[in-house]
């Protein structure tokens, strides 16, 4: 395997963690985040700075890890507060606010990032292997979610709040807890990003990344695991199959979210029989009003 | 008989209209108390304060002695009470037992920690499925809700609110949409487990069946009670008379 | 007179916010979508202004033109994007539209260049004094049409047959519909007049810089989306308030919070502290 291909599998395994991270709180429980890259980038700063001020890469990890998780449960305590259309607004405000910080403040390395980030200290092939592992416990952790009663919480959360709280349910608990988790997974993915960079800049942070992310979530089917797994890997490896694609990688990506909205909302997952889950007919209201 | 839940002084206001209007009400343990009262008269509007889906203007609610006014909807049902809606509410990305195994499973969910690490549903499912059998929608059991007619969709609401377990139970018009021999055996069911100690109250339009089974009846109108008590002295009330009349008159003229 | 000046420039990028919040907050009260494709109708109208402006002189007709245009191509929006998925859950249409815009964008960086285009010569550029501010006639401009725009608006809304039909579907479907006005007839004409105003918003601020380059909707829309909620989703006037309220607090906020935030991510900050305070936005209907 040569320098190129580690490379690649290394940036798809980040990528995995981080959209796994995003399909867990919208996908899972139905909360609309549209600033997942803040997250992403919280993780990512944090561990850079912690690395360059001594600790270790495990702990920097962890730090951007729990700082980035409880980033999460903040913006999570005002998805309490909003209606679910604000929320989406909200979460896009939340990764504009962390770029403007981000870049006004000099000890945040600014316009320019932080770069010379520290070795993670183990080799090329060695780093990927433990993000191919943490990677794969991504997965397992979020397949066992949906196989837990946490997830049976989250399906009602995501179908239908007022009745879920009839039903004994503890909304805003599950909703924080959604946040929080899907925010660390982000966080671990920044950190990694960061220390397979060696260098970062808001750039890497900005809305076309939350997009991005979402992306892979929409097109492989929001909810479930196995089609998120595989879109991310398509649309990360995509832009470098050919030259051509990757001048045009914006506008396939843009082509790609609205087409599979508009004609597959159910994403790969449903492309697939068995796999995936039914898209809610939502929006009553609307529905019949005139043709 | 023992006092279960006191409702006092329940005004609400929609916009520029009075919906409910100093409305109080003391529920009995056990018994079977029926609401009714013409179309708008603010039942099901009563029912979502109590449960805390609705924020009133004034109101006070005791269940047992504690104040729950101000408590959030689930822990006020974590405290006994169910309801079922009525205009139904299945939860859509479920099958119909799987709705029914939820509310069995209530005490899993109660904290975040169990409920991550729980991850069998096989028990929840049995109970779920007894639950289905009884209110007689068990051959739909592994099915979507979507195209479900009214009739089965009202029963699952019953179902799914029985399987929390509760003190109270709370219909909402489960009669509605059921042809007369389903809604006969719904009423006797839901008389059923009344007579074995569980309280219910119930809104409902079928006076047929309404007056076959409750003990006491509860008529409003235009927010306002104007009836309270056995059912024969209430619907000989001319007050009573004159509302049903009212919105007869009304409705045929209209 | 410092505060002066930047409680003027604060007023006139509130106008601007305003005509492209309106179209927005417009789409939201019918339909319940965030129709973040508008950014790329922003765009748009400002390159068809500036192609036909170069091509015919005329700023007038190329305000009219790519009114016109623009506004079709938001119909069009609506009939081809938004119209089959109405009954699906909200965040299809939502990442559709962000799908839509990204592509849009994308298409007039191929198109047009990365670097933009400009003005052959660019009109109402001369400077206007006022109140011991200097403007330019642009700016002026600006706060005239805006003005003059949304007054139409209100007077077509509350005064003819039409605006009270489209009034009467926003708040009331069923009734609307029991009283023959046909809803499919009020969504075109509402992405009509918010795209159109999208467009004009568009020259304008191309006019205000001297360039359109494929970027430039991105920005203002996504602080439009921040307004309109804060005016209260649907809610015309509460957004017309919100968009100048921004505008202002932007001027003052770089210098004040500049240290620590940047300008355009002001807008983000203050619709956050406000939601949290007033989480129906500050004025809601609902």
């Amino acid at each position: 395997m040569g320098i190129y291909e580690i490379s690649l599998a290394t940036l798809v395994s980040i990528n995995i963690i981080s959209a796994l991270g995003l399909n867990l709180i919208t996908g899972f429980c139905g909360q609309i985040s549209l600033g997942h890259a803040a997250f992403y980038g919280i993780g990512a700063y944090t561990a850079a700075l912690s690395a360059k001020a001594g600790l270790p890469f495990a702990g920097a990890l962890l730090f951007g890890m729990a700082l980035a998780g409880l980033a999460g449960l903040i913006v999570g305590l005002t998805s309490l507060r909003v209606r679910e259309d604000f929320l989406a607004i909200t979460t896009m405000g939340v990764g504009f606010l962390f770029i403007g910080v981000v870049r006004q403040n000099n000890f945040l390395g600014g316009e320019l990032g932080i770069s010379a980030i520290p070795q993670s200290g183990l080799p090329k092939l060695g780093f990927l292997a433990v993000v191919l592992i943490l990677a794969a416990l991504t997965t397992v952790f979020n397949l066992w979610i949906k196989k837990s009663w946490m997830g049976f919480a989250f399906e009602a959360v995501a179908d239908d709040e007022d009745t879920a709280r009839v039903l004994s349910l503890d909304v805003s608990a599950y909703k924080l807890t959604a946040f929080a988790l899907g925010t660390a997974l982000a966080g671990l993915a920044g950190g990694l990003y960061a220390f397979f960079a060696r260098s970062i800049s808001p750039d890497n942070f900005g809305f076309v990344t939350s997009i991005s992310i979402l992306s892979m979530v929409a097109v492989g089917g929001i909810g479930s695991v196995f089609g998120v797994l595989i879109s991310t890997c398509l649309l990360t490896l995509m832009p470098e199959f050919s030259q051509v694609l990757s001048d045009y990688k914006l506008l396939v990506y843009g082509a790609l979210l609205f087409g599979v909205m508009r004609f597959w909302p159910e994403g790969l997952a449903g492309l697939t029989s068995g796999l995936g889950r039914m898209v809610k007919i939502g929006g009553d209201s609307r529905k019949g009003e005139g043709q | 008989m023992k006092t279960v839940m006191e409702i006092k002084g329940v005004s609400v206001r929609f916009g520029g209209v009075q919906a409910l209007k100093d409305v109080s009400l003391d529920i009995e343990q056990g018994q079977f108390l029926s609401l009714i009262g013409p179309n708008g008269a603010g039942k099901t509007t009563l029912l979502k304060v109590v449960f805390g889906l609705v924020k009133p203007e004034a109101a006070q609610i005791h269940l047992a002695g504690r104040d729950i006014t101000n408590l959030s909807i689930h822990a006020r049902v974590r405290l006994g009470l169910a309801m079922t809606h009525q205009i139904v509410r299945p939860l859509r990305s479920m099958t119909i037992l799987d709705n029914v195994a939820l509310a069995v499973g209530h005490r899993r969910l109660r904290k975040i920690f169990p409920a991550v690490i729980s991850g069998n549903r096989l028990l929840e499912r049995q109970r779920a499925l007894e639950l289905l059998e009884w209110v007689g929608i068990a051959d739909l059991a592994g099915k979507s809700v979507f195209g479900r007619p009214l009739g089965v969709l009202k029963r699952l609401e019953v179902a799914r609110a029985m399987a929390l377990e509760p003190t109270i139970l709370f219909l909402d018009e489960p009669l509605a949409g059921l042809n007369s021999i389903e809604s006969s055996r719904l009423a006797d069911t839901i008389a059923a487990i009344n007579r074995e100690g569980l309280t219910v109250v119930m809104i409902e339009h079928n006076l047929g069946e309404v007056l076959r089974v409750s003990r006491r009846l509860v008529v409003l109108d235009n927010g306002i009670k104007i009836g309270d008590g056995d059912p024969e002295a209430v619907m000989h009330d001319p007050t009573v008379r004159a509302a049903y009349v009212g919105k007869e008159i009304a409705d045929a003229a209209a | 007179m410092l505060y002066l000046e930047l409680l003027i420039q604060g007023l006139v990028y509130g106008c601007m916010y305003a005509v492209i919040a309106v179209g927005l907050t417009l789409v939201y009260g019918l339909l319940r979508i965030l129709h973040v494709a508008h950014a790329g109708l922003f765009a748009l109208g400002a390159y068809l202004g500036l192609l036909v402006t170069n091509w015919t002189g005329s700023l007038s007709a190329g305000l009219l033109v790519s009114a016109l245009l623009v506004g079709l191509a938001g119909m069009l929006i609506y009939r081809l994007c938004y119209q089959p998925i109405l009954d699906r859950p909200p965040y299809v249409a939502l990442i559709a539209s962000i799908g839509l815009f990204i592509a849009m964008e994308e298409i007039f960086r191929l198109v047009f260049g990365p670097y933009g285009l400009t003005y052959k010569a660019a009109p109402l550029q001369s400077k206007v004094q006022f109140l011991g501010t200097t403007l330019r006639q642009a700016d002026v401009g600006l706060v005239i049409m805006a003005v003059g725009l949304l007054a139409a608006l209100s007077y077509l809304s509350q005064k003819t047959r039409i605006g009270v039909g489209w009034r009467a579907t926003v708040d009331d479907p069923q009734m609307a519909r029991a009283f023959g006005i046909d809803p499919v007839k009020v969504r075109y004409l509402n992405f009509f007049v918010g795209s159109a105003l999208a467009a004009v918003a568009g020259v304008f601020v191309s006019l205000l810089s001297n360039v359109v380059e494929p970027t430039m909707g991105g920005v203002p829309s996504y602080k439009a989306l921040a307004i309109i909620v804060l005016g209260g989703l649907g809610d015309v006037k509460g957004t017309l308030i919100a968009s100048l309220v921004l505008g202002v607090v932007e001027a003052f906020g770089t210098i004040y919070i500049g240290k620590l935030l940047d300008r355009d991510a002001i807008a983000f900050a203050l619709l956050i502290v406000i939601l949290m305070i007033r989480p129906q936005g500050l004025f809601s209907r609902r």
